[in-house]
């Protein structure tokens, strides 16, 4: 019996030991939806954040000063309510100690964790949250690798301005549908196309909120319809994108130009097939991008691996959320230490390409060397028509009726 | 009946001996512990109508979500802001609306205070309405205003529209979590004593009566409508309250999601009661306990199945214990001491 008690505490012993040999790890918080509106891209969040872990830890680790150290996340499930991530926030950082986090999916959940992290001085790196207003408060934890949501569309609206030119009309004479989602991100993207519309002088005939949560738009496509607008604006996350492309097809609404984002997101391609040709769709990133770093290649390299992990080719925001992972890595290295206001102080240094696109932030922590790329759906293809310098085919207008 | 009561007081007292530890012992804690004394006001308002009146409301987060929406407002106003012009903002800017601590401290508390005399003439209204109906009719007839004032708020662009709306954010020197403690132990001990004390009145029998037999209850010339609006009028205040402290604690408002949230904390708000057991005074405030020790266990063991294993105690709950814990308590005791003297459904302490 004793013998046995002895075995048990050697055991124990040696265990623990273990335990602590193992524990050389910087485990990385994030409450992310798993349930709820934004499951499907809390999804290719998490499958980022995840492989750009196992791709570092393959490579043997991140070296701070002159440890080695394996990279670890502790999820949550924030549900897509903005209480339970403030909640969850708090959490990690109060009761399971993580010094880090990485951003939620969302910029209502991003708006609802920042003051967390902020009040208690933990540095967050996020991919997901892009509404302007989230950088005007001077945060000084708060670091975001994407673009800001006031850019989202605008590129489609000089296009179509670009367009009526080309038809020989004036720019002012373009009439846009706009329907956005009740919510921080698409009222965002709005207030960008609204903006652009009003410096070409043209004319939002519809101007539509649309439920949280929406599975049916069938008053704006209506309106659509009897109105005829010259270009049709959407953005409501995927659900917005996979619904405003079915129902203009079911409803037969011919609209010559649409741009939505979230369509890779929402794989409207692969859903709707040609229901879905001709659409233009924001995107932060895209795989035929020519940028590249030392960890995953070119931005195609990524989708490769990416593709072959998960089983489906990376929508932007997994993209960007591997590069969140990527940045923070970085961070810690050129800190040379695991002090968050060191490591804070060495985010706000970051000056990086990634294959992800370049990475410079500005004093509130928004990315400042990006820009947003336009694809449109051609021939069952995402193809990059805009900007110019990263164009794969010229834009096709107007869009084919089905 | 005395006797009852003064079992009662102790209850409450050793209930306040362990809230004031409470923040000594889980510092780690608290803000579920924030989040727990709320659950416990809206459990004891919802059980006001749904337990002591029979009437179930689905409406209560209609209180909540105001209450929520004024004590930001207050703060934002009380600062010496304008209110289009703060969220005009979306939530941004925060740098520039700053607040001193007193000012911080003394606005949340007549933030809380005007949230609970509106409420207060909102939950009247509303009853003076609503309350006609019966039944199944009335459930179902509560269940749109939670929705319609979400949507409503949600267009208000005054209250930041869709985008939300973000509380100030407390300047140094004020810790947020514990003010909020305190307020909300504060107006839990309030609530209670308030209840031990209704539910010996006359007010308080008219309410029984009515869950009983309210056609009896008006035959005999008892006035039940009255009864009925001020009794969820009640509810508003102390709901409102919680309201307020929630979303102080959240930082954040989203008019659908936090403010207005029927399927959250207006269920939740329900099944609390229904946990604990209904129609009485320490079943709600049980069944808040027993709710949040079981939410924060299954977020963090279950971890993907958190909502099943929530769904499958709910199930349980109603299946197996349709009197809640309480109940359950009650019935053992009866089983092993005999029938209990004192009658009344408002439970003696547990």
């Amino acid at each position: 019996m004793k013998h046995m008690l002895l075995a048990g505490a050697v055991t124990l012993a040696s265990t623990a030991f273990a335990l602590g040999a193992s524990a050389q790890t910087i485990t990385l918080g994030a409450a992310v939806s798993q349930s709820g509106k934004y499951s499907t891209n809390g999804m290719h969040t998490i499958n980022g954040y995840n492989l750009a872990i196992e791709l570092i830890n393959a490579r043997g680790g991140v070296k701070v000063g002159d440890t080695t150290y394996k990279l670890a996340i502790k999820y949550y499930d924030d549900e897509s309510t903005p209480a339970r991530g403030a909640e969850l926030a708090e959490r990690l950082i109060k009761q399971d100690g993580i010094k880090f986090l990485l951003g939620p999916y969302s910029s209502g959940l991003t708006k609802a964790i920042a003051p967390v992290t902020e009040k208690y001085g933990v540095p967050m790196v996020e991919a997901n949250g892009a509404s302007r207003s989230l950088f005007t408060n001077g945060y000084k934890y708060l670091f975001a690798v994407l673009s800001t949501s006031e850019q989202y569309l605008s590129s489609a609206v000089s296009l179509a301005a670009e367009m009526a030119k080309k038809e020989g009309r004036d720019p002012s004479s373009v009439r846009i549908a706009a329907a956005f989602e009740n919510d921080p991100f698409s009222q965002d993207v709005r207030a960008g196309v609204l903006d652009d519309a009003k410096s070409f002088g043209m004319k939002v005939v519809i101007d539509d909120s649309l439920p949280k949560n929406l599975s049916d738009m069938t008053p704006t496509m209506t309106k659509v319809k009897a109105l005829k607008p010259d270009l049709f604006v959407v953005s409501g996350h995927s659900k917005g994108a996979a619904t405003a492309t079915r129902q203009m097809a079911e409803q037969n609404v011919y609209v010559p130009m649409v741009a939505m984002t979230h369509c890779d997101s929402a794989d409207i391609v692969g859903k709707f097939g040609k229901a879905a040709e001709g659409i233009l769709c924001a995107a932060q990133w895209a795989p035929s991008l020519t940028y590249q770093d030392d960890l995953f290649g070119t931005a195609a390299d990524f989708a490769k691996k990416f593709k072959e992990k998960y089983g489906y080719a990376p929508p932007y925001q997994a993209a960007e959320s591997a590069a969140a992972v990527e940045v923070f890595t970085k961070a810690f290295e050129r800190a040379g230490s695991l002090d968050q206001a060191k490591v804070r102080d060495a985010l706000a240094a970051t000056d990086m390409q990634t294959f992800y696109g370049n990475i410079k932030f500005d004093k509130n922590g928004k990315n400042i060397a990006k820009p947003m790329v336009l694809y449109q759906v051609q021939n069952g293809e995402l193809v990059v028509v805009a900007p110019t310098k990263w164009a794969q085919a010229k834009v096709v207008f107007p869009r084919k009726r089905n | 009946m005395a006797q009852a009561r003064t079992s009662q007081w102790i209850a409450s007292l050793a209930f306040l001996a362990i809230a004031i530890a409470a923040p000594f012992v889980l510092p780690n804690n608290m803000s579920q512990l924030v989040d727990l004394m709320v659950f416990i006001l809206i459990a004891l308002s919802w059980d006001m109508l749904g337990g002591q009146m029979g009437y179930n409301s689905f409406g209560n987060i209609l209180f909540f979500g105001i209450g929520m929406y004024l004590v930001a407002s207050t703060q934002v106003w009380m600062g010496g802001y304008s209110l289009a012009e703060y969220n005009s903002a979306k939530g941004g800017n925060l740098e520039s609306f700053v607040v001193t601590a007193p000012v911080y401290v003394t606005s949340l508390i007549i933030g809380l205070a005007a949230a609970a005399v509106l409420n207060y003439f909102v939950g009247l209204f509303v009853g003076s309405q609503l309350l006609q109906t019966r039944g199944h009719y009335f459930a179902v007839g509560t269940l749109g205003l939670g929705v319609a004032a979400g949507e409503f708020a949600g267009t208000m662009d005054v209250l930041g529209g869709g985008s939300g709306m973000n509380f100030l954010q407390p300047p140094e020197g004020v810790n947020l979590t514990m003010l909020l403690y305190w307020l909300g132990l504060g107006t839990v001990m309030l609530f209670i004593a308030f209840l031990i004390w209704l539910h010996r009145t006359r007010f308080g029998f008219v309410m029984n009566a009515i869950r009983d037999n309210e056609d009896k209850a008006e035959a005999m010339g008892l006035p039940t409508n009255k009864v009925k609006s001020v009794s969820w009028a009640v509810a508003a205040v102390f709901t409102a309250i919680a309201g307020g402290l929630y979303g102080a604690g959240k930082n954040f408002i989203d008019p659908t999601e936090v403010a207005f949230s029927l399927p959250t904390i207006g269920v939740w708000m329900l099944l609390m009661p229904l946990m604990g057991g209904k129609g009485t005074l320490w079943g709600p405030i049980l069944g808040a306990v027993l709710f949040q020790l079981f939410k924060e266990f299954f977020w963090t063991y279950l971890f993907g199945w958190q909502r099943v294993a929530l769904g499958l105690l709910i199930v349980i709950i109603v299946v197996f214990f349709p009197d809640g814990v309480m109940g359950g308590i009650n019935a053992l005791r009866e089983r092993l001491f005999g029938k209990a003297k004192s009658a009344g459904e408002s439970g003696e302490a547990a």
